[in-house]
């Protein structure tokens, strides 16, 4: 008699651990309310505010970075929690990671989120979601907050114009922090174009020219990768933006109506039925990864390639010593086009968020303002090749030939940086359902207009999806 | 005597019933009240909404789509790496030259087959992808299997695999395959070498070929063990969504050509503007579909003695 | 082979199975000469897929030993001078050897886990009767229908409130519970088919039910036990979204499925291919090591429990 009861309240007990445990009224109330040691209305620490630590960091509060080690790993990260811990007696908990969406969406919903991210790479979570939901800390204090090495300085005035926009979701608070600062572009190997005596083409005629010009040397004018469409419209909606205006490219953003109905548009978007009609793009692309593709390009199977300025990185293996690679700006229609030649789309990526609700979002952007300083952005630049969102960051260093070129060519533009916003405001109209019809484009199976009349109805089925959070232009 | 009995059933069914209800029910259930909410997975806050998130996937043709090609995985995958195990292992046991007096015999080297076909079976999803994704390259000198082709003159047959929307869920499926034939061959040849010979010697003098050998004596002998790889294939096939994941160009694409509702699901909670109920109601909605499949599959093959 | 058991194989009869009369020549003759020409052809099916299958994870290990640069620039061609680097990096930098034995640890005792709580249950619902028995059953099998990918979130909070969430203890009893519904299918039709009268004789004895399940039954399940166990060895080994989300804390107690998946996808921005394809030589190659060692008793296992 006596273990039978016994065994039968082991299994209720085990059933309410689960199951009881989610009263159907309020069922993520059980989720918030776990163990309770790490309940999200403990107080943040905080510290007392000074001229070395103007943030009030609390000395002794634990920190948790939970950063994306992709391209650029996560040494440069570690080398500034190095500072944080000999500066606050503490030491961060670091992970480096990939595939942060899965990883990281139950801890924000039981409220007990790392305290600073890096939320980038595939499968990411939805920094904008997140930004709606409240759950990201307002940088503002952080822009406010002198930078490291200059106590007169704040960090708001050292950062590259449109690093503060970047991130932003709809309103003035900034959610999230780009570090790393990229050059999109044609690359190339200015060897290649050397031994050819081809030039870079500056607009739609002379690259469907210099394209026939590769093809009798058996080589591809451009080359993708189709598992990743959207490295495509890195070059084809800055185009866009060249060719009718960054208007236009805006009301592309904000979801407007018509807005791919436009005269710029049917430009841009015929250049590449063009390319595509005759057979521009290297055979097979539309199969391949980044890396792939990457490696026939190093080989010199094709000539210019649509990317960012990490590239150079991650293309290293293959790149032979003499590549020489170098970046052009947007090609365009011409001397029509709202903006010269030389315009440029290059944009801060590296999303760092701090969480609104974690234990210390203080100490995350103290270790924010860590990496905005010279030693550690110097660090960054040096060993990953690629620029930071601090202004002027990469001056008096030696660079690569790429970055060189990247650098060299952010300075030419000036004022005519494009930016669109389209690719983390809308990541799936962008990344799937634009990425789709843009491989049908390329490989020929749809012409030009097809694609913006798609491309058309997914913005405004985008629209009229009331689960997507929408965002404008401020 | 009754009393023992009761004793011994409950607490022999105490432990996995424990288990499986914390571990396995009560995620379900809560994933279906997840369903009927606007849940995002990021706050604690959530509202019912009844069910207006099935609604929505009724009329998302993606949903459709999606669920198409998850049916056309759990048909074809399962009946591919069947057929093909049993080919193979009814080869490697009754393929052979014969020997003596002996009326059928193995091939030379089966223990060699059996132990290189087992090999995909001890490598990981991630790995089969990347592997798969040297193999499917496009790159007539990179790609493993367009040089291949190029190599004995075959260059008509190249293509760009998961870049051709017309053979791209064939690619993931043939993977899906080759990673599972060999249990397979290894499970079906161990049921064969157990058949006794007489009963091949038996049907020989019925004027019986090979061929009708294998279907009147070969796979009724094995009808459990197929059955059993059936099922087990058909639970692979539905959790094959990594491999689309790992493989497919565009996230299920080109075109959507392969996206499947798991990794749809994967997307909705997890990217697309985290919208953790409605992946939910996308799970429930699949689970529905499989039990009715796995019903009407099991009814149909449920016949004889073979009780499930 | 199988000739030379036949005498001793009693063997399961088939329904109707034909009287045995020795073949006669003319019959014999036939078959040879069939047997030939299915000899050449199906040594030639053997090899194409012993290519299909070795090829790639032939290529795979002797790419360990070359640079990333040169797998992806010559992907055909053989390590000029090798390089072992790769293989330390993987086993220091990727703690490829942490991983397999956290992996080891995980599918030992939740494959021991599953046969033993699958088989408990299984073993009351095949046998006995009472109030509920079809209710739990299909608990169970319902549960082979249910994809995993749906249960992740809810599944973290569960794991979370019960304290063993990114402990491998909590990851082995994860495994067991999703590992029941195929066992608790098999196995239950697995003791259906196991003669009465034995454990009857050992009740009248005197022994309980308990003693009887483990001293009569389970040797007499022996075959069942070890053919779902080997499935169930072979789908922990390889399982990947679990431990993706349910153990992503600290990396000393990863599997192995993780560290491939980390291996893969940073070798996807930083190019370390070398590294990636000695971690998954690492992995690879004492499980194949193990199988050739053990093939005999696993096909053994199997060829017991695949006829019944």
């Amino acid at each position: 008699m006596g273990p039978q009861f016994n065994r039968r309240d082991a299994i209720k007990r085990a059933l309410a651990i689960g199951v009881v445990a989610i009263p159907s009224a309020s069922l993520l109330s059980a989720c918030a309310s776990d163990s309770g040691s790490d309940k999200p209305d403990k107080p943040a620490a905080t510290g007392a505010k000074s001229a070395s630590n103007p943030l009030g960091v609390k000395k002794g509060a634990p920190l948790e970075a939970f950063i994306f080690k992709g391209g650029f790993g996560d040494d440069y990260v570690k080398a500034a929690e190095q500072v944080y811990n000999s500066e606050y007696g503490i030491k961060v908990k670091h992970t480096g990671t990939q595939g942060l969406g899965p990883k990281l969406q139950p801890r924000f919903a039981s409220n007990t989120p790392p305290d600073v991210m890096d939320n980038s790479g595939a499968d990411n979570l939805d920094t904008a979601a997140l930004a709606k939901e409240n759950k990201l800390q307002d940088l503002t204090p952080l822009l406010d907050a002198p930078t490291v090495d200059d106590p007169s300085k704040k960090v708001r005035d050292v950062l590259i114009a449109g690093t503060i926009e970047q991130g932003q979701f709809g309103t003035q608070a900034m959610y999230a922090l780009n570090y790393a600062f990229t050059v999109y572009g044609g690359w190339y190997s200015s060897k290649l174009f050397k031994e050819k005596g081809w030039e870079y083409p500056q607009t739609f005629d002379q690259a469907i020219a210099l394209g026939a010009k590769a093809k009798k040397e058996n080589i591809s004018l451009f080359t993708y990768p189709g598992k990743y469409p959207y490295y495509v419209h890195f070059d084809l909606l800055a185009q866009i933006g060249k060719v009718g205006g960054k208007e236009v490219l805006n009301a592309i953003d904000d979801l407007e109506d018509g807005a791919w109905q436009v005269d710029a548009v049917k430009q841009v978007i015929g250049y590449y039925e063009e390319l595509a009609a005759k057979k521009y793009f290297m055979p097979g692309s539309e199969g391949m990864t980044h890396i792939q593709m990457q490696t026939a390009w190093t080989k010199g199977k094709a000539a210019i390639v649509a990317d960012g300025s990490w590239v150079e990185n991650e293309a290293a293996p293959t790149m032979p010593k003499d590549f020489d690679l170098a970046v052009g700006p947007l090609v365009g229609s011409g001397p029509s086009d709202k903006l010269p030649f030389g315009t440029i789309y290059a944009a801060a990526g590296e999303p760092y968020i701090v969480a609104a609700n974690g234990k210390n979002p203080v100490g995350g952007m103290e270790l924010l303002r860590i990496m905005l300083s010279k030693k550690e952005t110097d660090n960054f630049t040096n060993t990953t090749k690629s620029l930071t969102c601090v202004t002027g960051a990469a001056d008096g260093l030696s660079l690569t030939p790429g970055l060189a070129s990247a650098s060299a060519a952010l300075k030419a533009a000036g004022p005519n940086v494009l930016n669109s916003r389209l690719q983390d405001w809308y990541v799936k109209l962008n990344q799937e359902t634009l990425g789709n019809l843009t491989l049908q484009l390329l490989t020929g199976k749809i012409n030009a207009a097809k694609w913006i009349e798609g491309a058309q109805k997914a913005a405004d089925a985008t629209k009229n999806d009331s689960s997507v959070p929408k965002f404008k232009h401020v | 005597m009754r009393h023992g009995k009761y004793r011994f059933i409950i607490g022999f069914l105490a432990v996995p019933v424990a288990l499986y209800a914390v571990l396995v029910i009560s995620p379900f259930v809560q994933d279906f009240q997840i369903s009927l909410t606007d849940w995002s997975g990021l706050t604690p806050e959530k509202h019912y909404i009844g069910f207006d998130n099935y609604q929505k996937i009724i009329h998302n043709n993606l949903f459709w789509k999606a669920l198409w090609h998850n049916i056309l995985m759990l048909l074809i995958v399962p009946i591919v790496t069947l057929a093909l195990g049993l080919f193979f292992a009814f080869m490697l046991n009754v393929g052979g030259r014969r020997k003596g007096s002996a009326s059928v015999a193995g091939v030379r080297g089966a223990g060699f087959y059996k132990i290189v076909y087992f090999f995909p079976q001890v490598l990981s999803v991630t790995v089969i992808a990347v592997l798969w994704q040297q193999i499917y390259n496009p790159d007539p000198d990179d790609g493993l299997l367009n040089s291949l082709l190029g190599h004995v003159g075959l260059t008509s047959l190249q293509q760009s695999w998961l870049g051709d929307p017309s053979i791209a869920l064939a690619c993931i499926m043939a993977v899906m395959v080759w990673a599972n034939v060999g249990f397979y061959v290894v499970l079906f040849s161990a049921g064969m070498a157990s058949i006794p010979a007489e009963i091949y010697e038996a049907v020989l003098l019925d004027g019986a070929n090979r061929i009708t050998t294998f279907f009147r004596i070969t796979l009724p002998l094995l009808r459990d063990t197929v059955a059993t790889g059936w099922v087990y294939m058909g639970i692979i096939a539905m959790d094959g969504f990594a491999f689309v994941q790992l493989m497919s160009v565009n996230n299920g694409g080109p075109n959507e050509v392969t996206d499947v509702v798991p990794l749809l699901l994967y997307k909705t909670a997890f990217r697309d503007n985290s919208q953790y109920g409605m992946a939910a109601a996308m799970g429930v909605a699949m689970l529905i579909v499989t039990l009715v499949f796995a019903v009407l599959t099991l009814r149909l093959s449920r016949r004889e003695r073979i009780e499930f | 082979m199988t000739a030379e058991t036949v005498d001793s194989t009693p063997g399961p009869a088939p329904q109707g199975s034909p009287p045995k009369p020795a073949p006669d020549a003319a019959a014999k003759h036939r078959w040879r000469g069939e047997g030939i020409v299915l000899n050449v052809f199906s040594h030639g099916f053997l090899w194409v897929w012993t290519l299909m299958v070795g090829v790639p994870l032939l290529w795979a290990l002797w790419s360990s030993f070359k640079t990333s640069g040169d797998i992806l620039a010559h992907p055909w061609s053989l390590p000029t001078h090798p390089h072992f680097d790769s293989w330390s990096r993987a086993w220091t930098k990727a703690h490829m050897g942490r991983y397999f034995i956290n992996t080891v640890i995980v599918v030992g005792f939740s494959t021991a886990g599953t046969m033993l709580f699958g088989s408990m249950a299984a073993y009351v619902l095949a046998r006995f009767e009472f109030f509920g028995n079809r209710f739990i059953y299909f608990l169970f099998v319902g549960g082979m229908a249910f994809p995993v990918v749906m249960v992740l979130v809810p599944l973290f909070f569960v794991t979370k409130n019960l304290g063993i969430l990114n402990t491998l203890p909590g990851l082995i009893l994860v495994y067991i519970a999703y590992s029941l519904p195929f066992t608790v299918f098999f196995m239950t039709s697995f003791f259906r088919t196991l003669p009465t009268s034995v454990a009857e004789a050992a009740l009248v004895d005197g022994a309980s039910h308990t003693r009887t399940f483990f001293q009569i039954m389970v040797p007499m399940a022996k075959p069942g036990i070890i053919s779902i166990g080997i499935f169930n060895i072979l789908g922990q080994w390889n399982q990947y979204l679990l431990p993706l989300v349910l153990n992503q804390g600290n990396t000393d107690k990863w599997v192995l499925t993780q560290g491939l998946a980390d291996l893969a996808v940073q070798q996807g921005y930083q190019g370390d291919w070398s590294g990636l394809f000695a971690g998954l030589s690492i992995a690879m190659l004492p499980v194949l090591a193990v199988y050739v060692i053990f093939q005999r008793q696993v096909q053994a296992g199997l060829t017991a429990g695949a006829v019944k």
